[in-house]
């Protein structure tokens, strides 16, 4: 396990209303025609979360957090799941994490991703919030990971400017 | 229940597999079954159609598939006619949907089909299809599909119940060897003893090939008639006396525990209240086994034995046909193939062919009065059940 968990984190608080200047659409220059791509569009002009993008492009993993009842959904929201409000906020999330499940794509793989083949993906249990994220995890190969191990949060980007998250195992256990 | 009876009188599939036609010669083929097997089944009688069809714009590049279904089955719906997508139980969903439609007087006569031609040229371009089922955004870019998710579904069955990789395999054994008794099952005339099972490729951690269900050719219909026109075909019915669905969650973040289907609890509750049956006095039971673990996790939720003991219950026999409780007697998904909008209408064939006493006698059950079908669709995330009663026309 992962030992003696950080305290929950102040989430650092930021205006979902408020839209950042557009940018130019991104994205449909990927490896496979748009209805064959899993990575979303990400800009302005394609989602009213290209907030979640523009963080993650900074590092910072963060969700929708509801101004009137406080919860925190995941994927993050336009409205809050519980009470519908709008009035939603942006809050990092923890960068940390633990590793609940795991498996790994041996063969099959979706167009796009075969050149990955083998990769392991896992169910996390962020620390401090009652969120378990499913994602690629990278660091090690599957067969050297364990459930129960820490795992650091990390965004990456693509070749044609997209980002995503993803988790990464240590170096060594 | 209100509303009025409603009763499945015959129904019929296609061979499944990795056939040489198109979606719509599938669907060709299913009508022609149907109108074989059903005598009395006049065409200008059936007013409704309901078309099972997981993703016929992936896998055959074809929408609007509804009136493409009745025209090659020689059909001309004049009451209600749509295609019904839930993935991998959009076959059942046809058929909740005729029983609705005839349980509301809405429609007299109705033909469930399912239809799914899944094998393309291109495996990766399948495998795409397949994985746009999960949250695409969140879950997609990570590469998300059915096998790594069940995978950790295993997983955590073997760490938190101490589930065995020979236990998952015993649930294998025993639907490919059932499926010898189907001549329409993809893996009809082919043996997997256990330990030829563990020592196939693995293809997601814990699962190895034989875990996992196929990509699949195929397609089934059942005819769905209302009480009052039951005289028009005399012979055994299966009467739907429940049904019950149930769904919390989509992306594999809001997914609870892994190992505890709430949902399926939930969804199996209501149909079987529906149907004032209990679990313990059903003759057989068609459960979703779209990898070996599903149909473990399925025996718990149905409250067959206790919470883990699932993969013992089924080394045990508890599942074979003379056991506890007969369960995927045509050979199931693993046996049978899961061309996923045909699969439900499968299912609900066995059922009737069970009630008819028409099935090989392998894989008879004597005298079977109450039937449990269960379909589960994407991770998991939907539990979709009905419970059906034999009966008979005059
Ligand atoms: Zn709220």
């Amino acid at each position: 396990m992962s030992g003696a968990r950080p305290a929950r984190p102040r989430p650092r608080l930021e205006t979902a209303a408020v839209p950042p200047p557009a940018p130019e659409r991104t994205g449909d220059a990927g490896a496979v025609p748009f209805l064959l791509d899993f990575l979303p569009l990400q800009g302005e002009r394609d989602t009213r979360l290209a907030r979640f993008y523009e963080r993650l492009k900074a590092g910072r993993l963060s969700t929708t957090r509801c101004r009137r009842d406080g919860t925190i959904a995941w994927p993050p929201r336009t409205a809050c799941p519980r009470c519908h409000a709008a009035e939603l906020d942006w809050v990092d999330l923890p960068s940390t994490g633990t590793l609940y499940a795991f498996s790994a794509v041996l063969g099959g793989a979706p167009l796009g991703m075969e050149a990955e083949v083998p990769f392991a993906v896992g169910l996390v249990d962020l620390d401090g919030v009652p969120l378990r994220l499913f994602g690629r995890v990278v660091g090690r190969p599957w067969t050297e990971l364990a459930v129960g191990e820490p795992v650091a949060v990390e965004s990456y980007s693509t070749p044609d400017g997209r980002v995503y998250y993803r988790f990464r195992a240590g170096a060594s256990r | 229940m209100t509303g009025r009876g409603v009763a499945i009188v015959g129904g019929a599939c296609t061979d499944f597999g990795v056939r040489p036609l198109t979606w719509a010669e599938l669907a060709q083929e299913a009508g022609a079954a149907l109108f074989s097997a059903v005598p009395g089944l006049r065409a200008e009688d059936v007013d409704s159609l309901f078309v099972g069809a997981a993703m016929p714009e992936r896998f055959a590049f074809q929408s609007h598939v509804a009136p493409l279904a009745a025209e090659q089955m020689g059909l001309r719906p004049r009451r209600l006619l749509q295609r019904t997508e839930l993935a991998c139980a959009s076959g059942q969903s046809a058929i909740r949907s005729a029983y609705a439609a005839i349980a509301s007087g809405l429609s007299d006569i109705a033909v469930a089909v399912g239809v799914e031609k899944m094998n393309l040229p291109s495996m990766a371009e399948a495998n795409t299809s397949m994985a746009c089922v999960m949250d695409r955004p969140w879950d997609g870019p990570a590469g998300a599909t059915a096998p790594p998710f069940f995978a950790m579904v295993a997983q955590r069955h073997m760490l938190e119940h101490g589930t065995t990789a020979e236990q998952l395999a015993a649930v294998s054994e025993k639907n490919h060897r059932l499926a010898n008794t189907n001549p329409h099952a993809q893996f009809f005339a082919k043996r997997f003893s256990r330990e030829k099972l563990l020592g196939l490729p693995i293809v997601a951690p814990p699962l190895r090939l034989g875990d996992c269900s196929s990509m699949t050719d195929g397609a089934a219909a059942v005819v769905l008639v209302a009480d009052e026109f039951l005289r028009r075909f005399p012979g055994p019915v299966a009467w739907v006396r429940g049904s019950g669905q149930y769904s919390d969650f989509h992306n594999l973040a809001n997914a609870g525990s892994l190992t505890d289907w709430v949902g399926m609890k939930l969804a199996a509750r209501e149909a079987l209240r529906q149907a004032k049956v209990d679990v313990g006095e059903l003759d057989l039971a068609e459960l979703h086994d779209c990898f070996t673990i599903s149909e473990i996790v399925e025996y718990e939720a149905l409250g067959l034995c206790p919470p883990g003991g699932g993969g013992r219950w089924a080394a045990d026999g508890n599942s074979e046909l003379g056991g506890t409780l007969p369960v995927n007697l045509r050979g199931g998904l693993l046996g049978c193939g899961h061309p996923l909008g045909a699969t439900g209408i499968a299912q609900a064939v066995e059922v009737y062919e069970q009630f008819a006493s028409r099935v090989p006698a392998a894989r008879q059950v004597r005298d079977p009065r109450w039937a449990l079908v269960h379909n589960l669709s994407g991770s998991a995330n939907v539990h979709s059940l009905m419970v059906y009663e034999r009966g008979e026309a005059s």
